[in-house]
């Protein structure tokens, strides 16, 4: 009889974080304002940072640490304070438009979340604390935020979705690939903070041309 | 070989510098071309003389060259030099539309730098930044004509590159993540310590991590169902960007699919990569070549012959086996070439019709020889006529079909190449050779004079489309084999 398996504190404070950011890109389906799809996102950077602490905690891993806090730092102040200050003020509507309406999203997006487990439980993967398969909520958080990318035609949105899938990305690693950040880690936030000014740059240009972030009327380009 | 390659990187980020500097003068198109040009020199010795192709590392693990870096580090860097010369002309008043001109060159040069990069470093996180900054850098540049549709393009083309380069990254982690039990948990990802470790690497996740990978980097290839945003950013950008996406940036993200494919296949065996590199390439050829037939932009429809060429590339290396595998290197070089010439050659027509739309355009040769001559020597070259190069290169992957008792996709190549040139062809013919009337206003616009920077750019990239289609120089030759030894098999 295979014996039951063990939780400590870590381990269910990891859980509880896991749910946690499982919740926050579900919750994003739920949001229509692009407000509050910022803020969604900066709680579910908080997961991540928070993630990578208990990681670097557990493992005495210094490197793993300081990461987490630099995550706390970009992804849950100032990118979020960027993409404000560089659109959302500056324009006049704030309710993004859907492909998909509210209840379906949240279906498909559960359901995204079921595929991603299903699909992680194949892979031998050992995460560090997430509870089995580990590879299955970071996997949630790639695919729901691809599919919140293409179903809201929204500038900031789009942003936001691709914050989450690249989120996802980032949990990953630490989970499966904890020597890795050390490697990439923070060239990937160094990578990102730039990217996300470009974001606001061309996100800025098409709010200045209608004071819209809407991109429902970007269809000239077809064939 | 180390000193090469410092000086290759270099040199275009030094250029970059002194463009922030000089802004909008003459001066900064001046040196990012005599940058560019001396990088593309710097690359030929890193690359062919210091036997470069028995694989070796450089500053410790920092710079790894082979034959297949190489042939794709002298693909990029030859663009990147012909684009720049080009561009100075074309950033002349009343021929390119460049709104953004006090960037442009940094840009240009900071896009070099970063396509230089990517075939040079030695480890996958290295890599997947290298490609990431090719995307934020690029998409700047497409919009530099600032008018809506470029806006449009360049929107889609961020969106959509990152969001591919994010799945790619994930790829990476699962790929180092099958390592961890042999390798330990810190360890850095170059090439060499994953193959060496390959025959210990967990089977599952790697065959799992090259999926993520090929789908991810395979978004920045074009390669078809991830394609939705090369034909806007290529027909939108200005046409050397144009060239430089077509002829460099497709191919250093294949690079990146290809290393990673290299690796792949010494952990779990060549099918799993051939496979998955067949059905991808097979479907681009497909529908791009369809829908060749059915443009009329013709900034849009080479394009779409991008797409097709990827496919191509991706269907040799699929076929496997050492012939059909030097055919598709051999094809990335002579691509490179001809797709220069041929968004070269468009950039002048469209500087001198302003539209893109194929059926406003006629009778070109009569009107304004020189251009109506290299587009016309730009839609054969692409289609793969002979002596051109690309015909060399697709006769070599039938064959290596051929040769791997793979009849069916030999024969699926052939009829599908015949039909983008069927596509190509005939619009480029209408727009070139049809007769039309043009009126008073467009007779003095479009007999303006050649611009002599652009000329040279189109005659060089020309030249060697043409002589590589009848002559491989040796130490090319030892090359192309050495890739091929890569990921195809030894010859």
């Amino acid at each position: 009889m295979p014996a039951a398996p063990h939780y400590d504190f870590v381990h269910a404070t990891a859980a509880i974080i896991a749910i946690l950011a499982l919740l926050s890109g579900l919750s994003l389906l739920l949001v229509k304002q692009v407000h509050e799809q910022v803020r969604v996102y900066a709680v579910q950077s908080v997961c991540a940072a928070a993630y990578t602490l208990l990681v670097g905690v557990n493992r005495v891993d210094a490197a793993l640490i300081v990461l987490a806090v630099w995550t706390a730092l970009i992804k849950v102040v100032v990118i979020p304070i960027m993409i404000d200050r560089a659109v959302t003020r500056r324009v006049s509507e704030h309710e993004v438009p859907l492909v998909v309406q509210v209840p379906m999203s949240l279906l498909i997006g559960v359901t995204l979340a079921g595929l991603a487990y299903w699909s992680a439980s194949a892979l031998p993967t050992h995460g560090a604390l997430l509870p089995m398969p580990a590879l299955g909520m970071p996997l949630s958080l790639v695919l729901i935020g691809f599919f919140f990318m293409i179903t809201r035609q929204n500038v900031i949105s789009q942003i936001v979705g691709l914050l989450t899938l690249e989120n996802g990305v980032f949990i990953a690693t630490v989970a499966i690939a904890p020597g890795l950040p050390f490697a990439i880690g923070f060239l990937l936030l160094l990578d990102l903070l730039p990217a996300v000014v470009f974001y606001g740059v061309f996100a800025r240009l098409i709010a200045a041309r209608a004071k819209t972030t809407s991109i429902e009327d970007m269809a000239v380009l077809r064939g | 070989m180390a000193i090469w390659l410092v000086i290759m990187l270099a040199l275009p980020l030094a250029a970059a510098a002194a463009g922030v500097l000089l802004g909008d003068r003459p001066a900064s198109g001046r040196l990012s071309a005599v940058a560019a040009a001396a990088s593309f020199a710097a690359a030929l010795v890193a690359v062919f003389a210091d036997h470069a192709v028995r694989g070796r590392h450089a500053f410790g693990n920092t710079f790894f060259l082979d034959g297949l870096s190489g042939v794709f580090l002298i693909a990029v860097a030859f663009v990147y030099a012909v684009v720049a010369v080009y561009s100075i002309g074309y950033l002349r008043p009343g021929i390119g539309h460049i709104r953004l001109r006090r960037w442009y060159w940094p840009l240009l040069d900071v896009f070099g730098f970063a396509l230089l990069a990517t075939p040079v470093v030695a480890n996958l996180g290295v890599l997947w930044v290298a490609v990431e900054l090719t995307t934020v850098v690029s998409a700047l540049l497409v919009t530099a004509e600032g008018s809506d549709e470029s806006l449009e393009a360049g929107w889609k083309y961020i969106v959509i590159g990152s969001a591919g380069l994010a799945i790619g990254l994930f790829g990476i982690v699962l790929i180092y993540a099958a390592g961890v039990p042999s390798l330990g948990v810190h360890y850095t990802p170059t090439y060499s310590t994953l193959a060496h470790a390959a025959p210990h690497l967990n089977g599952s996740l790697v065959r799992t991590g090259f999926a993520f990978a090929l789908v991810g980097f395979g978004t920045k290839v074009g390669l078809v169902p991830m394609h939705a945003w090369l034909p806007d950013a290529h027909s939108e950008g200005p046409s050397p960007v144009s060239a430089m996406l077509s002829g460099a940036l497709l191919a250093a993200a294949l690079y990146a699919v290809l290393r990673i494919g290299a690796i792949t296949q010494r952990a779990v065996g060549p099918s799993y990569v051939h496979v998955l590199l067949l059905v991808f390439g097979g479907l681009s050829l497909l529908l791009a070549a369809f829908f060749t037939l059915r443009q009329t932009n013709y900034k849009r429809l080479l394009a779409y012959s991008s797409i097709e060429h990827m496919g191509i590339v991706s269907l040799g290396i699929g076929i496997g086996g050492p012939i059909a595998a030097y055919g598709a290197f051999f094809h990335v070089i002579v691509h490179a070439a001809a797709k220069t010439l041929a968004f070269f050659g468009a950039g002048d027509l469209l500087s001198r019709y302003e539209t893109r739309d194929a059926d406003d355009v006629r009778g070109v040769i009569r009107l304004a020889p020189f251009t109506g001559a290299m587009v016309l020597l730009g839609a054969l070259a692409i289609t793969g006529v002979p002596p051109f190069g690309i015909f060399r290169s697709e006769l070599l992957i039938v064959t290596g079909g051929f040769a791997q008792s793979k009849y069916a996709l030999a024969g699926l190549l052939v009829v599908f190449v015949n039909v983008a040139f069927v596509g190509v062809y005939q619009l480029f013919h209408r727009m070139v050779i049809s007769p039309g009337e043009p009126t008073p206003r467009d007779r003095t616009r479009l007999s303006r004079p050649e611009q002599p920077l652009m000329a040279v750019a189109m005659i060089a990239s020309l030249a060697v489309v043409l002589v590589l289609g009848v002559w491989i120089p040796s130490p090319l030759n030892r090359l192309l084999h050495a890739a091929a030894t890569v990921i195809g098999g030894r010859v």
